[in-house]
């Protein structure tokens, strides 16, 4: 494999040296590469240093996609104690750099993380995390409650 | 905080949340709401591979003295993972006489009653749709059952009440196939009761004659009497991996059926579990590696008190068939009578 050291600068101005292979597991700078092969210094305009660190630091950690069971499993384990370091908020940021870095894997991950974490949240909450306005009248909430009332907890008394 | 998240992943950490916590998701705004019922979502998690089973059950209720669709519903939230049946009291009650199928996330509903139009129910929004009566002035008696997204729908000819004919509802197109595809046969005239679909040929078991079971095969319009299946009286069976699965109540067993090698096997590791009272009734659906048993108690021959539920996964080793339950519960506890359970993909 490839020792080429490629240099990734985050938009406030970090720099990251990492190898050639980590770099390509962003699969913008994959594209990049492609192109032109003589680039070793790449700007991330739309992705802070501690968020970039972040990515990187994933990306070094599946840079051999093992296929053996073992190898997989302690992976899996890697992914689970990465993903507790994050609170939600940090996570979306790392979902908006995975997406725009296209880091299919890291983007899996964070989405099953971020979808395991809300899964128990109450509408407030998950409001208060994206950032929106509840923009229904009581009328119209009430509406939707009802034709979801199968889904609710008030449906847990079985009736006829 | 974040306000600009895109919608593609948004759709994309909703893909990975259950279609149990969609409706508190659709609570947040009109917008998630929008995003939660899209096609988007659906194909984002058909892609990942994270459509769930769902169960559904048609009941009738002795207090409204009508049917009505229910689901069988986990309490997820109190990280129990015991289950029940809920009514879906959005919809509007079925018909009599009603036979249905699922395909993919739909339940397509068809009442022997000709004043009644057939419609399907899409179980991600719940949302009924009609779809078009049968052409040729038959009459429609019941749906048999469904090879390749195909609804195989046994009707009456107009002209002579004695003949029966087969009529197919192609899901894709949304149409009837112009043309009858079967013939009027003797099998035909049969009034059939069991039916499963295995390998795109049809299983069917009479009750009114010999209690025969036949296998029709539609590309060819063929029918072969199967001798080894028809040694045992199965009933309200289901399909998993090319295997037919059936509780049999009176040996207390659950039995499976290889139609290739043309064998039956009991299914191993049950022994201790199935059930210590007898049940008169069961009924049996099948969703990814499980199978879901339903074990019926009743008040008299035609209103039921209780539904349990079993719910078993199934491996197949070295030629055995082993199950394992994973949960067993009263899952409905009023007065009823039973239809049919049905697993939909949502």
């Amino acid at each position: 494999m490839s020792s080429n050291k490629i240099v990734l600068t985050s938009s406030d101005g970090e720099s990251f040296e990492v190898e050639e292979v980590v770099a390509r597991k962003l699969q913008i700078v994959g594209h990049m590469l492609e192109d032109d092969c003589v680039i070793n210094e790449i700007p991330l305009q739309n992705v802070t240093g501690d968020i970039l660190s972040m990515v990187i630091e994933y990306c070094k950690t599946h840079v051999d996609e093992e296929e053996s069971e073992e190898a997989q499993t302690k992976l899996k384990t890697w992914d689970e104690e990465f993903m507790k370091k994050f609170d939600i908020k940090t996570l979306l940021q790392i979902i908006l750099a995975a997406n725009y870095l296209n880091v299919k894997g890291l983007l899996d991950l964070v989405s099953q993380t971020i979808a395991d974490t809300i899964k128990d949240y109450t509408p407030e909450q998950i409001r208060e995390v994206f950032g929106v306005e509840n923009d229904y009248t009581e009328e119209e909430e009430a509406e939707v409650r009802k034709e979801n009332a199968w889904a609710f907890d008030e449906a847990d008394t079985p009736k006829p | 905080m974040i306000t600009s998240l895109p919608d593609d992943i948004i759709v994309d950490i909703l893909a990975h949340v259950s279609r149990w916590d969609y409706p508190t998701l659709s609570l947040v705004s009109k917008h998630f709401r929008s995003l939660v019922s899209s096609s988007e979502l659906y194909a984002r998690r058909s892609l990942l591979g994270y459509t769930e089973a769902c169960i559904y059950s048609v009941l009738f209720n002795y207090d409204t003295e009508r049917f009505h669709l229910y689901v069988l519903r986990r309490r997820l939230k109190r990280n129990n993972n015991s289950c029940y049946f809920v009514l879906i009291e959005s919809l509007p009650p079925m018909p009599s006489n009603v036979s249905f199928v699922s395909i993919g996330s739909k339940i397509y509903v068809l009442s022997g009653d000709s004043s009644t139009t057939p419609y399907s129910i899409d179980c991600r929004s719940h949302i009924v749709q009609p779809y078009s009566r049968i052409p040729h002035g038959s009459k429609a008696i019941q749906i048999v059952d469904v090879i390749d997204k195909k609804i195989y729908v046994m009707g009456k000819c107009d002209h002579d009440d004695a003949k029966k004919v087969m009529l197919v509802f192609n899901t894709e197109t949304q149409r009837w196939e112009p043309e009858m595809t079967t013939k009027p046969s003797l099998e035909l005239r049969r009034f059939w009761f069991e039916r499963v679909v295995i390998a795109d040929k049809m299983y069917v078991r009479d009750y009114h004659y010999s209690q025969e079971s036949f296998v029709y095969e539609p590309k060819e319009d063929k029918w072969e009497l199967d001798e080894m299946l028809n040694s045992n009286k199965w009933y309200r069976g289901c399909v998993l991996d090319d295997l037919l699965y059936y509780y049999d109540p009176f040996e207390n067993k659950l039995r499976a059926y290889d139609p290739k090698h043309r064998c039956w096997k009991v299914v191993k590791g049950l022994e201790e579990f199935l059930p210590h009272i007898a049940f008169p009734w069961s009924d049996t659906v099948s969703y990814g590696w499980k199978l879901a048993v339903f074990f019926i108690t009743c008040e008299n021959w035609v209103i039921r008190r209780e539904i349990w539920c079993a719910e078993i996964s199934i491996e197949r080793r070295q030629g055995e068939i082993w199950g394992k339950v994973e949960s067993y519960d009263v899952v409905f506890s009023w007065k009823f009578s039973y239809n049919k359970t049905l697993a939909v993909m949502v």
